[in-house]
């Protein structure tokens, strides 16, 4: 019972998309079964045609049968056109709204989603699963309709015209669904085999391409052929195996078919000698038989359409189901201007079993600039993912303007939070599509000011395209430091109430950094900032300096204060300088 | 990669070049018998079908017709004995076939994987793996189906279209000429279909992959389009795409739509032919009613090799646009050769000179300027400097994964490129920086694919870097199981596993690339003790980031922005108060700092 139901539930996310395209189904359904209708008239005709033929009528009769079969495939004709037109077409407007409905989803999921999540698998829900929810509503409703009455109404008239003679035919038929679900069935796990043994060989020839070094200092380079060679083989002998099965497979098929067709003329043929039959009702018989070949080999693959159908969907459905921690709950409602006060309270956040933050308390006022810095690991990103709630506060509380976090409205906070990451991720579209990003009406003159903040602008005039250059894949591909620039004017360019940089700069030279930072102060002019950093540079001008250690705050103060207080950050401070000596060597 | 480069995996040309497809065919060579055995098959498969028409016309008029069941059951037979012939020989016309794309397949993989392994690194860092990768795999796929499906049964499908229009001619010649009628249309159709179709689906391959790059994109970038609450817009750009991929998908279901009712149409046009013509013929008594099923039996079979020859456009399409490819690489010459002379000693005493030697990976833009230095047997040199000095090229140059520009490398006095590679390399034992771990167990990465390399000496190996002390038992220790780039070691487990690879090998000069990468303590003093192993009795160059392996040295080469900028020992260099003073306070005074307190 139980089971059913939540048999039952996997397909209402298919089966409300049925009653919505039912007008769709509907005509599907019927043109199914009218041009069977007429279809399986036309061996009966054909009969007609040689026992005129036979009893010497005149060619007007014949003539008038030969019409009306022409006039009966024409019109069967027309249906089926109309059942793919109505039922394919569903299936591909099925295939749209479930993609929609798949990517609606997807979009909503917070990151915690995306780090236990592939993409690669998420790709494959949206690519081969969905293909195969689609060949189950698609094709394998059509097809199943079709051999059903196909095989229903040709039956009737054969059993019409002989049922000795049918009952012969359908033995061998019987078979025929059996043996192509049973080699079906082999040759299905023969290819998994192959596939492995293929992906065995793509990852051993990844290896060897990408350890080529290695490969080459050890002088391995004919060892690694003479394995690379026993690897193809055994994958050719798999492939041979497979070869073997499908050798068998379609002569066997025809084998049966052919079996009936001997049936039919052999006892037929003795029964016409006896005078029981007529020559008519053995080629009816031979149409018959050809008509319904397809439709009894098609049982054993629209079955395991059906399978397939269901698996996929059941995997489509897991990331339907699975909801993301950071939406919007009831409570959060608040969605004032930003003022840019941020309380810590006792806050703690753990990742995967290990902590990261450990009992933070700090208070930031409206248009202070905060520097914080540390080891990688200690804790500093993950402050700004709480602040922008990619990642849910689980200990402690965090209030913004006063406001708990959680009672934030989603879409409102990250309005008015301007955020740059050390691995900037830009889209491939232009530098100026990608600086808008931050603020959809922007102007020309913003997306100029912007740009010029964040040192980019004397870059943008070296390319050919200036601002309509295209970035990544297919475009120009910017430098790590002009994409962190990118990154920044993208982040700016909204006047945010708070501006997160995270390691934003990393990439920028030193000079660059310190522009950018004085443009930025400018511009910050009463506005909270976060400043996330590697390099005592970027922070030394901020109002309050964190040094984060093990997700702990080690030290606090202005830079010279801690400078004075000779621990971590002094220790930071001292090596950065001599590194920067060593460069003018 | 340039856009130029990514535009070429998608691009599809002509579906016959004679030059490509001449070269293809000779990889069949071999295999002459397999294709006239194949062929023989599709012969006699075409002969068979035939035949079964001739039998039910004969069965028909001179035994159903007729009356008289004499016999009858032999005629019935003989059916049965062709079906089973049929069988047999669609069987080995599959199998054969496939056999023979299999094997060019490996022969051609094989030339391919060996023709790689020739190549020299600069090659690599113009190509990604995952380009070199397709190469190997799915071009030499689309190559198999060529092989397996398509020059074959191209023949086949023409033999029996062959076979069929001269029965019919031989039965009927008139009535013949009048099914022909529908002939043209049939191909014509058929091929204009095919166009259509295989235009609609370019369109939709194009659409999805668009589709498919705008979600992997987004997935990726999925921070981002939330931190910038862009999630409205990003759905409805993802919507429209996906709109316009619904479009492409309805034209092609409207051509399928067309065309299956069509060829439909077109059978019982032709068969209503037959029926009123024939008719008229069997009135007149120049046709039998045997005659006349022969006609329908053959006519129902025309249409599959004219549908399976339109679809082997595409591919031959495939085939000659991957065959380009393979051969492109294939055709592209190892930089770095041995010399048609070459000298091959027993073995490396162990000096090493540099002689104002220049290097650059691209044109002018020089990495290595005017380098001179010698190391003498048995001594240990340190090379330190910034990142960008040049130190990891110095080593390529050694191991001529690089070929110089100007100035001359000797080892033993003989210039390196008079040394046949294979045997320059065996002398020489190399640990990088970045350790590379292969997939696999312990053993497999100590003596990599060296057989010659005993359990024994790997066990030794491992238990001179100290390795051992990760393996409850050593001996059976080797075959524990190792991940793809040693996911499941840490980074110091890696270095030791290096080391132990290196020791296995036992090689003349030690070339050590130290890692940067921190470790604990304990492990850092695993590594130091495993380095003195490694370096005893050993001529050998280190690029150092550990002071205890710099005090040990007998010299210290100082490089900067990829000049010789000192030389001396840890003391003397010290005093200079230049370059490695500030280098050994950024870098060295640390970990000294370390080391110090873990004793």
């Amino acid at each position: 019972m139980s089971k059913k139901h939540t048999e039952k539930k996997q397909f209402e996310t298919v089966l409300k998309y049925f009653k919505k395209y039912k007008r769709y189904l509907i005509g599907g359904l019927i043109s199914v079964v009218l041009s069977n209708c007429l279809i399986l008239i036309m061996p009966y005709i054909s009969k007609l045609i040689f026992d005129a033929l036979k009893n010497n009528e005149p060619s007007s009769v014949i003539l008038n049968y030969v019409l009306l079969s022409v006039g009966a495939a024409v019109l069967s004709g027309l249906f089926r056109f109309f059942m793919r037109r109505t039922i394919i077409w569903m299936s591909r407007y099925i295939e749209y709204d479930l993609r929609n409905e798949i990517f609606g989803h997807l979009i909503q999921m917070s990151p915690s989603f995306y780090h236990q999540t592939r993409t690669g698998d998420l790709m494959a829900r949206m690519t081969n699963d969905l293909e195969a929810v689609r060949q189950m509503v698609g094709p394998g409703v059509m097809y199943i309709s079709d051999t059903i009455l196909k095989l229903t109404i040709s039956f009737a008239f054969m059993f019409y015209l002989s049922t000795s003679l049918t009952l012969y035919a359908i033995i061998p038929l019987v078979v025929l669904p059996l043996a192509v679900n049973k080699i079906g069935n082999m040759v299905h796990s023969r290819s998994m085999k192959v596939q492995e043994k293929f992906s065995e060989l793509t990852s051993n020839a990844q290896e060897n391409l990408a350890g080529i070094r290695v490969v080459k200092a050890y002088c391995q380079e004919e060892n690694e052929v003479a394995h690379f060679s026993t690897l193809s083989k055994m994958y050719i002998k798999l492939n041979m195996s497979l070869a073997k099965l499908q050798g068998v497979f379609v002569p066997t098929m025809r084998l049966f078919a052919s079996l009936s067709y001997l049936t039919v003329f052999y006892f037929g043929g003795l029964q016409v000698i006896k005078g029981n039959l007529s020559l008519g009702d053995i080629v009816a018989f031979f149409g018959y038989l050809s008509m319904i070949l397809w439709p009894v080999i098609a049982i054993g693959w629209v079955t395991s359409l059906y399978q397939r159908g269901k698996a996929s969907l059941e995997r489509i459905n897991k990331i339907l189901h699975s909801n993301s921690p950071v939406a919007d709950t009831e409570t959060a409602t608040y969605e004032q201007q930003m003022l840019g006060k941020i309380e810590f309270r006792n806050l703690s956040f753990a990742y995967n079993g290990s902590k990261v933050l450990k009992n933070i308390n700090l208070t930031i006022n409206p248009g202070q600039m905060v520097g914080l810095v540390g080891k990688t690991g200690s804790g500093k990103s993950t402050i700004a993912a709480l602040l922008t709630k990619l990642f849910k506060v689980q200990t402690g509380q965090l209030f913004i303007d006063d406001v708990d976090i959680n009672n934030w409205k989603l879409d409102s906070l990250r309005q008015q939070i301007g955020f740059a990451t050390q691995e900037p991720f830009l889209f491939s579209d232009t530098v100026r599509e990608n600086i808008r990003y931050g603020k959809a009406d922007a102007t020309e003159i913003e997306i100029q000011l912007a740009s010029d903040i964040a040192a980019l602008k004397k870059d943008i005039q070296t390319f050919q395209d200036g601002f309509d250059t295209v970035v990544g894949e297919r475009g120009i591909t910017l430098s790590g430091g002009q994409k962190q620039r990118t990154a920044i004017a993208r982040a700016i360019i909204g006047k945010p109430s708070i501006l997160i940089l995270d390691d934003a700069t990393s990439a920028v030279d030193t000079e660059t950094e310190h522009q950018i930072n004085e443009k930025i102060t400018t511009v910050l002019n009463g506005r909270t900032s976060l400043i996330i950093s590697h390099r005592v540079s970027s922070v030394k001008d901020a109002d309050i300096i964190l040094y984060l250690e093990d997700g702990a705050v080690a030290e606090q103060g202005t830079h010279e204060e801690l400078i004075a207080n000779n621990g971590y950050y002094a220790e930071l401070y001292k090596s950065q300088l001599l590194e920067e000596e060593l460069e003018q060597l | 990669m340039s856009t130029k480069q990514i535009h070429d995996e998608e691009v599809l040309g002509k579906a016959y070049d004679a030059r490509l497809m001449k070269r293809l065919l000779v990889y069949t060579k071999p295999y002459k018998w397999v294709v006239l055995l194949a062929v023989s098959m599709l012969v006699l498969n075409a002969l068979f079908q035939t035949a079964l028409a001739f039998i039910t016309k004969t069965g028909i008029d001179d035994y159903i017709l007729a009356g008289t069941a004499d016999h009858f059951d032999i005629l019935a037979l003989k059916y049965l004995g062709i079906i089973f012939g049929l069988l047999i020989v669609t069987f080995f016309q599959i199998y054969s076939t496939m056999w023979l794309g299999q094997k060019v397949q490996d022969d051609i993989r094989m030339e391919l994987f060996a023709h790689l392994q020739k190549l020299h690194l600069g090659y690599y860092d113009k190509n990604p793996v995952g380009r070199l990768l397709t190469r190997v795999t799915n071009d030499i796929n689309t190559l198999n189906e060529l092989f397996s499906s398509g020059v074959v049964n191209i023949i086949g499908d023409i033999l029996m279209l062959g076979f069929f229009v001269s029965a019919l001619l031989y039965v009927n010649w008139r009535l013949a000429c009048i099914t022909f009628i529908s002939l043209p249309v049939l191909l014509v159709s058929t091929f204009f279909f095919r166009g259509k179709a295989r235009d609609a689906y370019r369109v939709v391959r194009l659409k999805l992959a668009r589709l498919n790059a705008y979600v992997q994109e987004h997935l990726t970038g999925m921070t981002i389009v939330q931190l910038f609450t862009k999630e409205k817009d990003t759905f409805d750009k993802f919507d429209s795409i996906n709109k316009e991929l619904r479009t492409g998908h309805f034209r092609s279901v409207l051509y399928y739509a067309v065309f299956y009712p069509a060829v439909e149409i077109i059978g019982a046009v032709s068969l209503g032919l037959l029926f009123y013509y024939g008719g008229k013929m069997i009135e007149v008594k120049t046709l039998s009613f045997g005659d006349l099923v022969l006609f329908i039996y053959l006519v129902e079979r025309f249409f599959q090799p004219i549908r399976d020859l339109s679809e082997k456009y595409n591919v031959l399409q495939a085939s000659m646009a991957s065959s380009e490819r393979i051969f492109n690489l294939l055709d592209s010459q190892p930089a770095i050769i041995d010399k048609e002379q070459t000298k091959t000693p027993e073995k490396f005493q162990g000096k090493i000179e540099f002689e104002n030697v220049w290097f650059a990976y691209n044109d002018e833009q020089w990495v290595i300027k005017d380098l001179s230095f010698t190391v003498e047997p048995g001594e240990k040199v340190a090379i330190v400097g910034a990142t960008g000095a040049g130190k990891t090229s110095l080593i390529s140059l050694l191991y001529r994964f690089y070929p110089y520009q100007k100035g001359s490398i000797k080892i033993d006095g003989i210039e390196i490129t008079d040394y046949p590679i294979a045997k320059l390399r065996s002398y020489l034992g190399l640990v990088l920086q970045d350790v590379y771990i292969f997939s696999g167990d312990y053993a497999r990465n100590v003596r990599l694919r060296d057989d010659s390399i005993s359990d024994d000496e790997i066990v030794s190996a491992i238990k001179r870097v100290g390795f051992d002390r990760f393996m409850k038992d050593v001996k059976s220790g080797l075959k524990t199981p190792v991940k793809e780039r040693g996911a499941t070691l840490s980074t110091g487990q890696k270095q030791l596993l290096s080391f132990a690879r290196a020791l296995a090998f036992n090689p003349d000069i030690l070339i050590l690339d130290e890692a940067t990468s921190s470790v604990d303590t304990e492990t850092e003093i695993l590594i130091q003790n495993a380095l003195l192993e490694l370096l005893k009795d050993r001529t050998s160059i280190v690029i150092a980031h550990r002071l205890s392996t710099i005090e040990k040295a007998d010299k210290i080469l100082v490089m900067h922005h990829g000049e010789l900028r000192e030389i001396g020992t840890h003391e003397s260099l010290l005093k200079e108060k230049g370059i490695y003073q500030t280098l050994y306070q950024l870098q060295y005074k640390r970990t000294s700092q370390t080391t110090a307190s873990a004793k």
